[in-house]
Protein backbone atom coordinates (compact mmCIF):
# COMPACT_ATOMS: atom_id res chain seq x y z
CA UNK A 1 0.00 0.00 0.00
CA UNK A 2 2.92 2.37 0.84
CA UNK A 3 6.47 2.27 -0.61
CA UNK A 4 8.95 0.97 2.02
CA UNK A 5 11.02 4.13 2.03
CA UNK A 6 8.19 5.94 3.82
CA UNK A 7 9.12 3.99 6.89
CA UNK A 8 7.28 6.01 9.55
CA UNK A 9 4.05 6.01 7.58
CA UNK A 10 4.40 2.30 6.83
CA UNK A 11 5.05 1.53 10.51
CA UNK A 12 2.00 3.42 11.75
CA UNK A 13 -0.14 1.89 9.03
CA UNK A 14 0.90 -1.60 10.09
CA UNK A 15 0.02 -0.88 13.73
CA UNK A 16 -3.30 0.66 12.70
CA UNK A 17 -4.25 -2.36 10.62
CA UNK A 18 -3.41 -4.71 13.49
CA UNK A 19 -5.73 -2.66 15.67
CA UNK A 20 -8.48 -2.19 13.07
CA UNK A 21 -8.18 -4.84 10.33
CA UNK A 22 -11.63 -4.12 8.90
CA UNK A 23 -10.30 -0.69 7.92
CA UNK A 24 -7.90 -2.12 5.33
CA UNK A 25 -10.04 -1.39 2.27
CA UNK A 26 -10.64 2.16 3.45
CA UNK A 27 -6.94 2.79 4.00
CA UNK A 28 -6.03 1.24 0.65
CA UNK A 29 -8.43 3.67 -0.94
CA UNK A 30 -7.10 6.55 1.13
CA UNK A 31 -3.56 6.10 -0.23
CA UNK A 32 -4.34 4.92 -3.76
CA UNK A 33 -3.28 7.42 -6.36
CA UNK A 34 -1.37 9.64 -3.95
CA UNK A 35 1.42 11.63 -5.59
CA UNK A 36 4.99 11.52 -4.30
CA UNK A 37 4.72 14.94 -2.66
CA UNK A 38 1.56 13.84 -0.87
CA UNK A 39 3.24 10.69 0.47
CA UNK A 40 6.26 12.75 1.53
CA UNK A 41 3.94 15.02 3.49
CA UNK A 42 2.22 11.99 5.03
CA UNK A 43 5.66 10.77 6.13
CA UNK A 44 6.25 14.17 7.75
CA UNK A 45 2.90 13.95 9.58
CA UNK A 46 3.64 10.37 10.61
CA UNK A 47 6.92 11.61 12.10
CA UNK A 48 5.05 14.20 14.16
CA UNK A 49 2.54 11.59 15.31
CA UNK A 50 5.35 9.27 16.42
CA UNK A 51 6.91 12.17 18.32
CA UNK A 52 3.59 12.87 20.07
CA UNK A 53 2.58 9.30 20.83
CA UNK A 54 6.03 7.83 21.59
CA UNK A 55 5.66 4.24 22.82
CA UNK A 56 1.89 4.58 23.07
CA UNK A 57 1.07 4.55 19.36
CA UNK A 58 -1.03 1.38 19.70
CA UNK A 59 -3.38 3.13 22.14
CA UNK A 60 -3.86 5.98 19.66
CA UNK A 61 -4.58 3.49 16.87
CA UNK A 62 -7.08 1.68 19.12
CA UNK A 63 -8.72 5.00 19.92
CA UNK A 64 -8.95 5.81 16.22
CA UNK A 65 -10.77 2.50 15.68
CA UNK A 66 -13.10 3.42 18.56
CA UNK A 67 -13.72 6.87 17.04
CA UNK A 68 -14.48 5.40 13.61
CA UNK A 69 -17.17 3.16 15.10
CA UNK A 70 -18.50 5.90 17.39
CA UNK A 71 -19.15 8.39 14.59
CA UNK A 72 -21.42 5.89 12.84
CA UNK A 73 -24.23 6.72 15.28
CA UNK A 74 -23.76 10.42 14.55
CA UNK A 75 -23.78 9.70 10.82
CA UNK A 76 -27.06 7.79 11.07
CA UNK A 77 -28.67 10.68 12.95
CA UNK A 78 -27.30 13.24 10.50
CA UNK A 79 -28.44 11.34 7.42
CA UNK A 80 -31.93 10.75 8.82
CA UNK A 81 -32.57 14.25 10.14
CA UNK A 82 -30.22 16.47 8.05
CA UNK A 83 -28.91 18.14 11.20
CA UNK A 84 -26.36 17.55 13.92
CA UNK A 85 -27.58 15.83 17.08
CA UNK A 86 -26.57 18.63 19.45
CA UNK A 87 -27.19 22.34 19.07
CA UNK A 88 -25.97 23.92 22.30
CA UNK A 89 -22.59 24.20 24.00
CA UNK A 90 -24.24 23.20 27.30
CA UNK A 91 -25.30 19.87 25.78
CA UNK A 92 -21.83 19.30 24.33
CA UNK A 93 -20.24 20.08 27.68
CA UNK A 94 -22.55 17.72 29.52
CA UNK A 95 -22.26 14.85 27.05
CA UNK A 96 -18.70 15.21 25.76
CA UNK A 97 -16.36 17.83 27.22
CA UNK A 98 -16.96 16.94 30.87
CA UNK A 99 -16.38 13.24 30.21
CA UNK A 100 -12.61 12.94 30.60
CA UNK A 101 -12.16 9.28 29.55
CA UNK A 102 -14.31 9.94 26.45
CA UNK A 103 -12.36 13.10 25.64
CA UNK A 104 -9.00 11.35 25.91
CA UNK A 105 -10.01 8.64 23.44
CA UNK A 106 -11.69 11.19 21.18
CA UNK A 107 -8.62 13.46 21.07
CA UNK A 108 -6.30 10.49 20.48
CA UNK A 109 -8.48 9.29 17.63
CA UNK A 110 -8.67 12.75 16.10
CA UNK A 111 -4.88 12.99 16.05
CA UNK A 112 -4.77 9.86 13.90
CA UNK A 113 -7.33 11.34 11.49
CA UNK A 114 -4.66 13.85 10.47
CA UNK A 115 -3.11 10.93 8.63
CA UNK A 116 -5.96 8.54 7.87
CA UNK A 117 -8.55 11.06 6.65
CA UNK A 118 -7.25 12.35 3.35
CA UNK A 119 -9.12 15.65 3.68
CA UNK A 120 -7.43 16.34 7.02
CA UNK A 121 -3.94 15.63 5.67
CA UNK A 122 -4.51 17.73 2.57
CA UNK A 123 -5.76 20.68 4.62
CA UNK A 124 -2.67 20.40 6.80
CA UNK A 125 -0.54 20.50 3.64
CA UNK A 126 -2.48 23.54 2.43
CA UNK A 127 -1.86 25.15 5.83
CA UNK A 128 1.89 24.67 5.37
CA UNK A 129 2.06 25.64 1.70
CA UNK A 130 -0.42 28.50 1.49
CA UNK A 131 -0.61 29.96 4.99
CA UNK A 132 2.76 29.40 6.68
CA UNK A 133 4.74 29.92 3.49
CA UNK A 134 3.09 33.27 2.89
CA UNK A 135 6.22 35.36 3.48
CA UNK A 136 7.02 38.01 6.06
CA UNK A 137 9.26 37.99 9.10
CA UNK A 138 9.01 38.82 12.80
CA UNK A 139 5.51 37.43 12.80
CA UNK A 140 3.52 37.20 16.02
CA UNK A 141 1.20 34.21 15.76
CA UNK A 142 -1.67 32.72 17.76
CA UNK A 143 -3.75 29.58 17.52
CA UNK A 144 -7.12 29.46 19.24
CA UNK A 145 -7.92 25.91 20.33
CA UNK A 146 -4.51 24.39 19.54
CA UNK A 147 -5.56 20.88 20.67
CA UNK A 148 -3.15 18.21 19.47
CA UNK A 149 -0.51 20.85 18.76
CA UNK A 150 0.38 19.91 15.18
CA UNK A 151 -0.58 23.28 13.66
CA UNK A 152 0.88 25.34 16.47
CA UNK A 153 4.07 23.27 16.31
CA UNK A 154 4.34 23.84 12.55
CA UNK A 155 3.64 27.55 13.10
CA UNK A 156 6.40 27.94 15.68
CA UNK A 157 8.83 26.10 13.40
CA UNK A 158 7.91 28.18 10.33
CA UNK A 159 10.21 30.82 8.87
CA UNK A 160 9.49 34.27 10.21
CA UNK A 161 7.71 33.24 13.40
CA UNK A 162 8.90 35.54 16.20
CA UNK A 163 6.39 34.49 18.82
CA UNK A 164 3.45 32.12 19.09
CA UNK A 165 0.61 31.86 21.55
CA UNK A 166 -1.86 29.07 22.18
CA UNK A 167 -5.24 30.13 23.58
CA UNK A 168 -7.86 27.84 25.00
CA UNK A 169 -10.66 28.02 27.57
CA UNK A 170 -9.52 24.73 29.10
CA UNK A 171 -6.50 24.57 31.39
CA UNK A 172 -6.26 20.81 30.83
CA UNK A 173 -6.25 21.29 27.08
CA UNK A 174 -3.49 23.91 27.33
CA UNK A 175 -1.40 21.51 29.40
CA UNK A 176 -1.85 18.81 26.74
CA UNK A 177 -0.80 21.18 23.96
CA UNK A 178 2.23 22.34 25.96
CA UNK A 179 3.35 18.75 26.38
CA UNK A 180 2.77 18.13 22.67
CA UNK A 181 4.93 21.11 21.69
CA UNK A 182 7.73 19.84 23.94
CA UNK A 183 7.42 16.37 22.37
CA UNK A 184 7.56 17.89 18.89
CA UNK A 185 10.81 19.59 19.86
CA UNK A 186 9.80 23.12 18.90
CA UNK A 187 11.50 26.20 20.34
CA UNK A 188 9.45 26.69 23.52
CA UNK A 189 11.08 30.05 24.24
CA UNK A 190 8.85 31.52 21.51
CA UNK A 191 5.66 30.03 22.93
CA UNK A 192 3.13 31.36 25.46
CA UNK A 193 0.07 29.37 26.44
CA UNK A 194 -2.88 31.32 27.86
CA UNK A 195 -6.26 30.48 29.28
CA UNK A 196 -8.36 32.89 27.23
CA UNK A 197 -12.01 33.20 26.31
CA UNK A 198 -11.93 34.61 22.77
CA UNK A 199 -14.97 36.77 23.52
CA UNK A 200 -13.07 38.43 26.34
CA UNK A 201 -9.61 38.41 24.77
CA UNK A 202 -6.70 40.57 25.92
CA UNK A 203 -5.90 43.74 23.96
CA UNK A 204 -3.40 42.11 21.62
CA UNK A 205 -2.98 41.80 17.86
CA UNK A 206 -1.25 39.16 15.76
CA UNK A 207 0.18 38.78 12.25
CA UNK A 208 -0.99 35.18 11.89
CA UNK A 209 -4.10 33.62 13.43
CA UNK A 210 -4.94 29.92 13.24
CA UNK A 211 -8.52 28.81 13.84
CA UNK A 212 -8.83 25.21 12.79
CA UNK A 213 -11.81 22.96 13.46
CA UNK A 214 -13.34 25.29 16.05
CA UNK A 215 -16.18 27.07 14.21
CA UNK A 216 -18.34 23.96 14.05
CA UNK A 217 -18.16 23.60 17.85
CA UNK A 218 -19.73 27.00 18.42
CA UNK A 219 -23.33 28.15 18.64
CA UNK A 220 -22.48 31.51 17.06
CA UNK A 221 -19.42 31.07 14.84
CA UNK A 222 -19.76 34.46 13.18
CA UNK A 223 -19.29 36.19 16.54
CA UNK A 224 -16.03 34.28 16.98
CA UNK A 225 -14.81 35.46 13.58
CA UNK A 226 -15.66 39.03 14.53
CA UNK A 227 -13.54 38.63 17.66
CA UNK A 228 -10.70 37.24 15.55
CA UNK A 229 -10.90 40.20 13.19
CA UNK A 230 -10.24 42.49 16.16
CA UNK A 231 -7.09 40.62 17.23
CA UNK A 232 -5.75 40.48 13.66
CA UNK A 233 -3.19 43.19 12.93
CA UNK A 234 -3.88 45.17 9.71
CA UNK A 235 -2.10 43.23 6.97
CA UNK A 236 -2.22 40.10 9.11
CA UNK A 237 -3.61 36.77 7.94
CA UNK A 238 -5.98 34.18 9.30
CA UNK A 239 -6.27 30.46 8.56
CA UNK A 240 -9.77 29.05 9.08
CA UNK A 241 -10.62 25.38 8.66
CA UNK A 242 -14.13 24.03 9.23
CA UNK A 243 -15.84 20.86 8.06
CA UNK A 244 -19.02 20.76 6.02
CA UNK A 245 -21.63 18.02 6.61
CA UNK A 246 -19.47 16.38 9.24
CA UNK A 247 -21.47 14.82 12.10
CA UNK A 248 -19.54 14.33 15.35
CA UNK A 249 -20.62 14.13 19.00
CA UNK A 250 -19.64 17.75 19.71
CA UNK A 251 -20.37 19.49 16.42
CA UNK A 252 -23.08 22.12 16.80
CA UNK A 253 -23.04 24.43 13.79
CA UNK A 254 -23.82 22.80 10.46
CA UNK A 255 -22.15 24.26 7.40
CA UNK A 256 -23.89 22.72 4.39
CA UNK A 257 -21.48 23.95 1.70
CA UNK A 258 -17.84 25.06 1.73
CA UNK A 259 -18.97 28.40 0.35
CA UNK A 260 -20.87 29.04 3.59
CA UNK A 261 -17.56 28.87 5.47
CA UNK A 262 -15.84 31.23 3.02
CA UNK A 263 -18.75 33.66 3.07
CA UNK A 264 -18.78 33.76 6.87
CA UNK A 265 -15.05 34.58 6.97
CA UNK A 266 -15.60 37.28 4.37
CA UNK A 267 -18.68 38.67 6.14
CA UNK A 268 -16.71 39.94 9.14
CA UNK A 269 -14.32 41.97 6.98
CA UNK A 270 -11.53 39.60 5.97
CA UNK A 271 -10.32 39.60 2.36
CA UNK A 272 -10.18 36.04 1.01
CA UNK A 273 -6.74 35.16 -0.40
CA UNK A 274 -6.94 31.42 -0.96
CA UNK A 275 -9.33 28.52 -0.39
CA UNK A 276 -9.10 24.75 -0.46
CA UNK A 277 -12.06 22.37 -0.44
CA UNK A 278 -11.07 18.78 0.28
CA UNK A 279 -13.71 16.04 0.05
CA UNK A 280 -13.66 13.06 2.38
CA UNK A 281 -11.56 10.03 1.48
CA UNK A 282 -12.67 8.29 -1.67
CA UNK A 283 -15.00 11.00 -2.97
CA UNK A 284 -14.54 13.61 -5.63
CA UNK A 285 -15.60 17.13 -4.72
CA UNK A 286 -18.52 16.83 -7.16
CA UNK A 287 -19.70 13.58 -5.56
CA UNK A 288 -19.28 15.01 -2.06
CA UNK A 289 -21.43 17.98 -3.01
CA UNK A 290 -24.06 15.78 -4.67
CA UNK A 291 -24.39 13.39 -1.70
CA UNK A 292 -23.80 15.96 1.08
CA UNK A 293 -20.62 14.16 2.17
CA UNK A 294 -18.00 15.72 4.39
CA UNK A 295 -15.86 18.42 2.81
CA UNK A 296 -13.08 20.18 4.69
CA UNK A 297 -13.16 23.89 3.88
CA UNK A 298 -9.94 25.81 4.48
CA UNK A 299 -9.58 29.55 3.99
CA UNK A 300 -6.61 31.90 4.08
CA UNK A 301 -7.73 35.51 4.46
CA UNK A 302 -6.23 38.91 5.25
CA UNK A 303 -7.24 41.94 7.25
CA UNK A 304 -6.56 44.86 4.94
CA UNK B 1 -40.63 -14.32 -0.25
CA UNK B 2 -42.65 -12.98 -3.14
CA UNK B 3 -40.45 -13.04 -6.29
CA UNK B 4 -42.23 -10.14 -7.96
CA UNK B 5 -41.92 -7.78 -5.01
CA UNK B 6 -38.34 -8.87 -4.44
CA UNK B 7 -37.44 -8.04 -8.05
CA UNK B 8 -39.19 -4.69 -7.80
CA UNK B 9 -37.29 -3.86 -4.62
CA UNK B 10 -34.00 -4.94 -6.21
CA UNK B 11 -34.67 -2.62 -9.15
CA UNK B 12 -35.18 0.34 -6.81
CA UNK B 13 -32.17 -0.64 -4.70
CA UNK B 14 -30.07 -0.88 -7.86
CA UNK B 15 -30.98 2.69 -8.73
CA UNK B 16 -29.69 3.89 -5.34
CA UNK B 17 -26.55 1.74 -5.57
CA UNK B 18 -25.70 3.15 -9.00
CA UNK B 19 -26.19 6.67 -7.66
CA UNK B 20 -24.11 6.37 -4.49
CA UNK B 21 -21.37 4.04 -5.80
CA UNK B 22 -20.74 5.73 -9.12
CA UNK B 23 -17.44 3.92 -9.75
CA UNK B 24 -19.01 0.46 -9.48
CA UNK B 25 -20.04 -0.98 -12.83
CA UNK B 26 -20.57 -4.65 -11.89
CA UNK B 27 -23.89 -6.44 -11.49
CA UNK B 28 -26.20 -5.52 -8.64
CA UNK B 29 -27.48 -8.81 -7.27
CA UNK B 30 -28.63 -10.00 -3.84
CA UNK B 31 -25.16 -11.33 -3.02
CA UNK B 32 -23.51 -7.91 -3.55
CA UNK B 33 -21.74 -6.67 -0.42
CA UNK B 34 -19.21 -4.11 0.74
CA UNK B 35 -16.24 -6.34 -0.06
CA UNK B 36 -17.07 -6.12 -3.78
CA UNK B 37 -17.50 -2.34 -3.97
CA UNK B 38 -14.44 -0.23 -3.11
CA UNK B 39 -16.54 2.87 -2.36
CA UNK B 40 -18.69 0.93 0.14
CA UNK B 41 -16.99 1.82 3.44
CA UNK B 42 -18.65 2.15 6.85
CA UNK B 43 -19.83 5.72 6.33
CA UNK B 44 -21.04 5.00 2.81
CA UNK B 45 -22.93 2.04 4.28
CA UNK B 46 -24.84 4.41 6.57
CA UNK B 47 -25.52 6.77 3.67
CA UNK B 48 -26.82 3.87 1.58
CA UNK B 49 -29.06 2.61 4.38
CA UNK B 50 -30.62 6.01 5.02
CA UNK B 51 -31.14 6.64 1.29
CA UNK B 52 -32.96 3.30 1.14
CA UNK B 53 -35.01 4.22 4.23
CA UNK B 54 -36.12 7.39 2.50
CA UNK B 55 -36.82 5.68 -0.81
CA UNK B 56 -38.97 2.95 0.72
CA UNK B 57 -40.44 4.98 3.60
CA UNK B 58 -39.12 2.59 6.25
CA UNK B 59 -36.73 2.70 9.23
CA UNK B 60 -34.05 0.03 9.75
CA UNK B 61 -33.04 -0.89 13.30
CA UNK B 62 -29.46 0.08 14.21
CA UNK B 63 -28.74 -3.60 14.83
CA UNK B 64 -29.88 -4.39 11.29
CA UNK B 65 -27.75 -1.64 9.77
CA UNK B 66 -24.72 -3.12 11.48
CA UNK B 67 -25.48 -6.75 10.63
CA UNK B 68 -26.66 -6.84 7.01
CA UNK B 69 -24.31 -9.23 5.21
CA UNK B 70 -25.37 -8.39 1.66
CA UNK B 71 -28.10 -6.76 -0.42
CA UNK B 72 -30.22 -9.88 -0.06
CA UNK B 73 -30.50 -9.22 3.69
CA UNK B 74 -31.38 -5.60 3.01
CA UNK B 75 -34.05 -6.52 0.47
CA UNK B 76 -35.58 -9.07 2.86
CA UNK B 77 -35.78 -6.42 5.58
CA UNK B 78 -37.39 -3.92 3.20
CA UNK B 79 -39.92 -6.52 2.11
CA UNK B 80 -40.74 -7.40 5.73
CA UNK B 81 -41.17 -3.73 6.59
CA UNK B 82 -43.51 -3.21 3.64
CA UNK B 83 -45.63 -6.20 4.65
CA UNK B 84 -46.10 -4.90 8.21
Amino acid sequence: MIPDRFDKLSSILKIQLQSFPEHENYLKRRFSGEMLEQLEFCEFVAGMIFALTKDDIKTFCDDYAWLSRMVIDEEVHFRRHSRYRLSSFAEAFEQVYSNNPFMTKYMNGLLMTQLWWRNHTEVLRFFRDSFLAGGGKDRDCVEIGPGHGLLLGMTVASDGCRSAEGWDISEASLANTSKALADLGVDLTKVTMREVNLFNAPEMQFDRIVFSEVLEHLEEPQAALQALFKICRPGGRIFVHAPVNSPAPDHLYLFRTPEEVVDMVSSVGFEILDTRFEPCTGASLARARKLDLTISAAVVARRS
Amino acid sequence: MNEISRDAILADVTEVIRDIFDEYEGPVTPDLNAAKVPQWDSLAHVQLMVLLEKKFGIRFKMSEIQSFKNLGDVIASIENAQER
